[in-house]
């Protein structure tokens, strides 16, 4: 399109940098986003996506560079700086009160009520009650509040930072028609997402980061997925499978579900985990999967059903009676699990103190334990002080790798690859194929489909608290395939 | 009739939801109703004397609850406000004797501003040098009590009696009207209860104490908020200050009572449902349970209960609501 580059840009931002310390999170980065198109802002975790949109929104500020909207320099110095100048950002973590009802939350932003509801009548919350706590809702409820929050602002860009990772596949499709409808009005999405597919479909143009530079700025249907990946790790690259040649698991089984209940949301599920496979749970949102891993690590009881342990009846009350059974959770959220201010060792070493010999010392292997789990993950532990200052996955490696230095026998993974990029991806997948070939059951939910094919042996569908279907190869199922039962619609797929 | 029933359901929910929202205030202002009622039973006549004891003298411990709830409802804790409610006192009845009314009026209004400006800079002082809060404000606790013993070294002072009558129904602090301790209390709830909830800057301090990253991405300017909630909290203790001397007609600078009114300031705000932790809560419970708190007094010893075990009884009852409301949260919990 050259008539686009006649017209002044909305946002033109020129050599933002921001060093943290020795580390440097943002070397030299420039974006430039027209009126009326939707930006995808690309690069693998580290690559400072994080930060610029940080900047931009006025969180932190820039070491170095300029940012100007419609031509006109503006400083940003705070979020209600950037606010003013119109911007709108939704974070990866919603940026509601969480003790405040939602009418609250909209009341101290200044927003107007009946635009949002608008909004939220178009992402099909129609009937959301604005009394309620936002603590109470679900996590992508309250990323679709926080996006009508920001439309309600008016912006003339507005920028989403991972927004689709907690939404199940028609709740993204929602935010999809929304920025359309956005961009119709000649405004502007700046749109940072891991998942390629949805770039590819709706973005008008993608500037690429990498090691702290923007490398490339192209629009995304020209050279399609593989030139996007290439111009993010700055090589060629395939997406790399971990699934073993030929399925010869075990036969012992590790882990049974018998008939499990909990309230209306898990509805008699039943499965056998063997040792040496990786079973794969596809699922939209909310069909109970996250019940299910909350029981079966012992987080939760069943109102129902009993969960056997390489045969013998396991009653947890807590995580902790799970875990003695070798029953173990990596969970999504992954600062949940971690302590975020300790450090890299101490956090592998924690779950080693259950291990307290009798008069309260570690056992003599703790800094051995620590240290193989740091190799084999390959754990980048520059930032090692504080976990919280690690990018997303070396976090979840090190959520793993808490497990590995103190043992386990079944891995109850859910959505371990949440936001992470796909490079991370593929060790954290090669990893779990690893410590299966060594006999650990590994129990995998991931909210992306595409990529259950590309690890599990062996896969049920979840659909509203019950498995309705197996498929025992799962290298067969393609993402249609399984999107199609995930919507409880058997038979459809061929 | 499908309509009709699902209304009923909505009803019934939403009676769950204000439940939930309010239980905690409503449940607190009935266990000082039974209160009451109780002791009513235990006296020989209870009329406009025994209630206006019981309200003018929870005035003092009332108000600065409420200051230390909007503290730490923002996420702060300030046990400074023991003292700048001593600080006040001390000032307002050095300064107060012998003057006119309109005189100790211009004199209440400067001090509370005063205060609240300087618990203001204590705020400040906090998001500059991040030192905690409950350290700067213990250091706080000592300097304002300080100030008062040099500002009034011995007990003294004075009030006008239309300045006295003010907080108490009477110009000689004991009387039998209490009407003008309730409608002052109702007032400074209501006022500071509402701004909270309602105002865009009242809910910045639940922001910040709930959340202080999501409340900074809302765009709350949270060093602003901080020093606002401080800054109330010391204007609200400059009005338990003004309380105490118009109560007792003098000024008493003692370090014991500051410090003893810090923890009562504390525990009412405990016992009136706000979360130590910040960002949850209700003043107007914090206000309902410095009553209690004040009335298990003449209540033990009507009941001939040694004095220094009524402060046992005190304390087993913060323990007793707080683990009924753990119950009554983990059961709600269970059942979503």
């Amino acid at each position: 399109m050259t008539t686009m580059t006649t017209t002044k840009p909305l946002l033109a931002a020129e050599n933002l940098a921001k060093r943290y310390g020795a580390v440097i999170a943002l070397e030299s980065a420039s974006l430039t986003v027209q009126p009326g198109e939707i930006h995808a802002l690309l690069g693998a975790n580290g690559a400072g996506k994080s930060t610029l949109v940080k900047i931009l929104s006025g969180v932190i500020s820039a070491d170095n560079g300029s940012v100007a909207v419609d031509g006109t320099p503006i400083r940003l110095r705070n979020p209600d700086d950037s606010m003013s100048a119109g911007l709108a950002t939704v974070f990866q973590d919603p940026a509601l009160i969480p003790d405040l009802t939602i009418e609250q939350n909209f009341r101290m932003t200044g927003v107007d009520r009946t635009i949002v509801q608008e909004w939220l009548v178009k992402l099909d919350i129609p009937e959301l009650d604005f009394d309620s706590i936002v603590r109470d809702l679900p996590l992508p409820l309250l990323r679709l509040v926080d996006l009508a929050r920001a439309l309600a602002h008016d912006p003339r860009l507005l920028m989403l930072d991972e927004i689709t990772a907690a939404l199940s596949a028609d709740q993204a499709e929602l935010v999809f028609g929304v920025m359309r409808e956005w961009k119709e009005r000649g405004r502007s999405v700046l749109f940072i997402s891991h998942r390629l597919t949805e770039v590819l479909h709706i973005c008008d143009q993608a500037t690429i980061l990498r090691n702290g530079h923007d490398v490339e700025s192209l629009a995304p249907g020209e050279g399609g997925e593989a030139r996007l990946v290439s111009a993010m790790l700055g090589e060629d690259h395939h997406e790399s499978s971990a699934v073993r040649e030929g399925t010869n698991t075990g036969d012992h089984v590790v882990l049974e579900a018998r008939d499990l209940h909990r309230l209306d949301k898990v509805n008699g599920v039943s499965f056998e985990l063997r040792a040496g496979e990786i079973l794969g749970i596809a699922a939209l949102e909310g069909q109970g999967q996250d019940q299910l891993f909350q029981i079966l690590s012992g987080d939760r009881r069943p109102s129902g059903g009993e969960i056997l342990v390489n045969g013998e009846p396991l009653v947890a009350h807590s995580p902790y009676d799970a875990i003695r059974e070798g029953v173990v959770l990596v969970p999504a959220d992954r600062l949940h699990a971690l302590l975020p201010q300790r450090s890299v060792r101490e956090n592998l070493a924690t779950p080693l103190y259950n291990r307290l010999s009798r008069w309260f010392r570690l056992e003599s292997d703790e800094k051995e334990r620590v240290d193989g789990a740091i190799d084999r993950l390959d754990i980048d532990i520059r930032a090692a002080s504080q976990v919280r200052q690690l990018s997303g996955g070396n976090q979840q490696k090190v959520t793993i790798g808490r497990w590995l230095a103190a043992g386990f026998r079944t891995l109850l993974c859910f959505d371990p690859t949440r936001g992470i990029d796909i490079q991370t991806k593929a060790q954290i997948y090669q990893l779990l194929r690893e410590l299966a070939d060594e006999g650990a059951a590994v129990l995998l939910y991931s909210s992306e489909l595409r990529e259950i094919p590309l690890v599990c042996d062996r896969t049920l569908v979840m659909y509203n608290g019950q498995v309705v279907d197996e498929i025992a190869d799962a290298r067969t199922a393609t993402e249609s395939s399984l999107l199609t039962a995930a919507h409880g619609l058997e038979g459809v797929s061929t | 009739m499908t309509a009709i029933s699902s209304s009923e359901a909505l009803g019934g929910s939403q009676l769950r939801d204000w439940l939930r929202h309010h239980g905690w205030t409503l449940g607190v202002w009935l266990l000082l109703g039974a209160l009451v009622v109780w002791y009513s039973t235990l006296v020989p006549s209870f009329g406009g004397f025994e209630l206006s004891l019981i309200v003018n003298n929870s005035l003092p411990i009332a108000f600065l609850a409420l200051g230390q709830a909007v503290i730490v409802i923002a996420g702060g804790i300030d046990l400074g406000v023991g003292s700048m409610m001593v600080l006040t006192n001390v000032v307002a009845a050095k300064y107060m004797e012998g003057e006119s009314f309109a005189v100790a009026i211009l004199i209440a209004v400067v001090l509370i501003a005063a205060a609240a400006i300087l618990n203001g800079i204590v705020g400040w002082i906090i998001n500059v040098s991040k030192v905690p809060d409950i350290v700067i404000t213990l250091a706080t606790l000592f300097i304002f009590a300080g100030f008062a013993l040099a500002i009034l070294p011995s007990p003294g002072g004075g009030a006008p009696g239309r300045f006295r009558w003010l907080f108490t129904g009477s110009e000689s602090g004991i009387g039998r009207n209490a009407w003008p301790a309730i409608i002052m209390l109702a007032l400074a709830t209501q006022v500071v209860g509402l701004w909270l909830v309602k105002t865009r800057n009242g809910l910045s301090l639940y922001a910040l104490g709930s959340d202080p990253t999501a409340a900074y991405l809302s765009g709350v300017r949270n060093s602003k908020a901080k020093i606002l909630s401080y800054a109330i909290g010391g204007g609200l203790a400059a009005m338990a200050g003004l309380a105490t001397t118009a109560l007792t007609g003098s000024g008493s600078p003692r370090l014991s009572i500051a410090s003893t009114a810090t923890l009562n300031s504390v525990a009412a705000i405990v016992l009136g449902g706000i979360a130590l932790t910040g960002g949850i809560g209700s003043v107007v419970g914090a206000s309902g349970a410095a009553i209690v708190l004040f009335i298990l007094n003449p209540i033990l010893t009507a009941r001939g209960v040694d004095p220094n075990s009524a402060r046992v009884i005190q304390g087993l009852l913060i323990i007793f609501v707080l683990m009924i409301a753990g119950v009554l949260e983990q059961r709600r919990q269970r059942r979503s």
